[in-house]
């Protein structure tokens, strides 16, 4: 074998002299044929370990169960784009900013579904003249307090009400607080100018605006939905589980760790509640914080949010939203905990 | 990316969800029975946007729409693609080994309405029934009794015969909660096989208490095939 590879460079010569000879290159070229193939194999091999094969099966996961729910928010977002005159929202929510932040949140009631399909309507909503600061407090309270969502919660807490209570105020507290904090210190800036939501154009069809634009939010969001779902796999598949015993014992870590473990796990705001249920190990308020902080910021979030309003926005406002979050957690949870 | 090439990425992620929810029972490996309707929903509507897409830019070729979306689009291709050609297994032992296992602990916690064991022999249960039975059942009805139950083999770190294991989940896979007990008298068949044990409580602890073990003397294992839905605590079927 190794005989006829080492004599072939000259045995055509012999026969053609010049043309048939090896190509100057062929170490390269042979290493260009078989490389892709070693690759391909080596990943392959490396594809069939178990922790990666969970890994993909998580990131696949997290991103089927939430497709469906960011087509009805991108569809919802198109649909007020090109269908809903801004003058709907004017009438509909108060005048005073102060006022509808509250209103809005208390909204956040009627879309059901987790809280990737909030995002894109809250970036609708701005664009159709809505305060940023009552889009926010939507955005944040709606993945937290619809139906199915304090449902879920009854069940996975059962005989214990006052669970579905204290996720209901200490989310809609925390909304309303975001909105009014954004009031107070919030800069337009931050926001990247939302290009797509201009309303609907006279001599444009709408059908053709709002395919247009649900398109183009689902493509965009979609993006970074995968980018979250894949940051989500890797700390599932990453964080190892004998680290979930460790605070259970300290009042103010275990909340803190739980608030932190809802935003590296990104468990959808619909199942987090069973996840907080099983955590048995850690106090009701621990537990409460890790339902109300999970559909406000987690990692798949903070991507949505990087990829609508921009990053410089994403940073400030996710992390503002944790410290509050957090800390109305602990007080509704002090008070009926 | 072009606009030919956005309607492929939506007619493809259209077709993979048709694929993993309407062709085949595939999404039962990722998200629950109950998610299926939306599923199929969500592949039409994404297939409908791709040829949409397709068909008004082959008709008013040339002239580039404004905004195109951004690069990070390209990576919906993953779960398309994946989804139509690379799909991955459901979640197995690997997830089940590194769960501390909790998930009966948050559901029925009254305890004295157990109804009386059926008198079949051996009795078909689920692990979860069987978990409640020994760790909260008063009436220790299932001591010397013969249990028939289905999961998959997870391996023990500590070579203490092995796990028959089911993985539930609330949501997605993200979520996957184990039930587990534990099998002695068996050699520990290969990690992820699903198998029917037939074998009676393992006495540990006290019955009845949180103190029982939940674990199984089997007499017999027997190979089975891997149920559509494995994320369910299901009875085994024969």
């Amino acid at each position: 074998m190794q005989d006829t590879e080492e004599r072939s460079p000259e045995a055509p010569a012999a026969v053609e002299p010049g043309a048939r000879a090896w190509p100057r290159h062929w170490p390269l070229l042979l290493g260009a044929a078989v490389l892709p193939g070693l690759v391909l194999y080596l990943v392959g091999r490396w594809g069939e370990a178990p922790a990666l094969q969970a890994w993909r099966t998580v990131a696949l996961s997290v991103t089927v169960q939430a497709v469906p729910f960011l087509l009805l928010g991108t569809a919802l977002s198109g649909a007020i784009n090109a269908f809903v005159p801004a003058s709907v929202f004017t009438r509909l929510l108060p005048k005073r900013p102060a006022l509808a932040v509250p209103v809005a949140g208390a909204a956040g009631v009627v879309l059901p579904g987790c809280e990737c399909a909030s995002v894109p309507v809250a970036n609708s909503l701005i664009g159709r003249g809505v305060a940023p600061a009552a889009a926010f407090a939507f955005l944040l309270s709606a993945p937290a307090v619809n139906p199915i969502v304090l449902t879920a919660t009854a069940i996975a807490f059962p005989g214990r009400p006052e669970m579905v209570a204290a996720r209901l105020l200490a989310s809609l507290l925390a909304a309303a607080a975001m909105g009014w904090l954004w009031l107070w210190l919030g800069k337009e800036e931050w926001l990247r100018p939302a290009v797509r939501h201009t309303g609907h154009q006279p001599g444009h069809s709408r059908w053709a605006e709002f395919r247009g634009g649900f398109q183009h939010d689902f493509l965009h969001a979609g993006g970074f939905l995968v980018v979250g779902a894949l940051a989500a796999a890797t700390f599932n598949v990453a964080v190892p589980p004998s680290v979930l015993g460790t605070f259970a014992d300290s009042a103010w870590l275990s909340v803190l760790f739980l608030a932190a473990l809802a935003i590296l796990l990104a468990v959808c705001s619909e199942a987090d509640a069973f996840v907080a249920a099983s955590l048995s190990g850690f106090s009701p308020v621990a537990q409460l914080t890790f339902m109300v902080v999970g559909p406000m910021v987690d990692v798949k979030l903070i991507a949505l949010q990087t990829g609508t309003f921009g990053r410089t926005f994403a940073v400030r406002f996710s992390a503002a939203t944790t410290v509050v979050a957090i800390a109305c957690s602990a007080l509704i949870g002090g008070v009926l905990l | 990316m072009k606009r030919p090439v956005q309607a492929l990425l939506l007619v493809l992620s259209g077709l993979g969800l048709l694929q993993a929810s309407l062709f085949t029972d595939m999404f039962l490996r990722y998200v629950k029975p109950g998610m299926r309707p939306l599923l199929i929903v969500s592949g039409l509507v994404l297939l409908t946007l791709g040829l949409a897409e397709a068909w008004s830019a082959y008709r008013t070729a040339r002239r580039d729409e404004g905004h195109p979306p951004p690069h990070v689009a390209w990576l919906l291709f993953l779960p398309a693609l994946s989804l139509l050609f690379y799909a991955p297994p459901a979640l197995g032992s690997y997830t089940a080994a590194r769960e501390a296992p909790r998930a009966t602990q948050t559901r029925d916690a009254g305890d004295d309405d157990f109804e009386p064991l059926p008198a079949t022999s051996p009795v078909p249960i689920t692990l979860g029934d069987f978990t409640r039975r020994v760790r909260q059942d008063r009436t220790r009805a299932i001591e010397e009794r013969t249990v028939r139950m289905t999961g998959f083999v997870t391996p023990a770190d500590d070579g203490d015969g092995w796990y028959l294991t089911r993985l539930l989940l609330n949501c997605c896979a993200a979520d996957a909660q184990s039930l587990k007990v534990r099998v002695h008298g068996v050699a520990t068949p290969k990690a992820d096989t699903w198998v029917t044990v037939t074998g009676s409580w393992h006495p540990g602890g006290t019955l009845g208490t949180d103190s029982a073990e939940v674990a199984l003397d089997a007499r017999e294992v027997k190979k089975v095939q891997r149920p559509s839905n494995s994320y369910m605590d299901a009875l085994p079927l024969d």
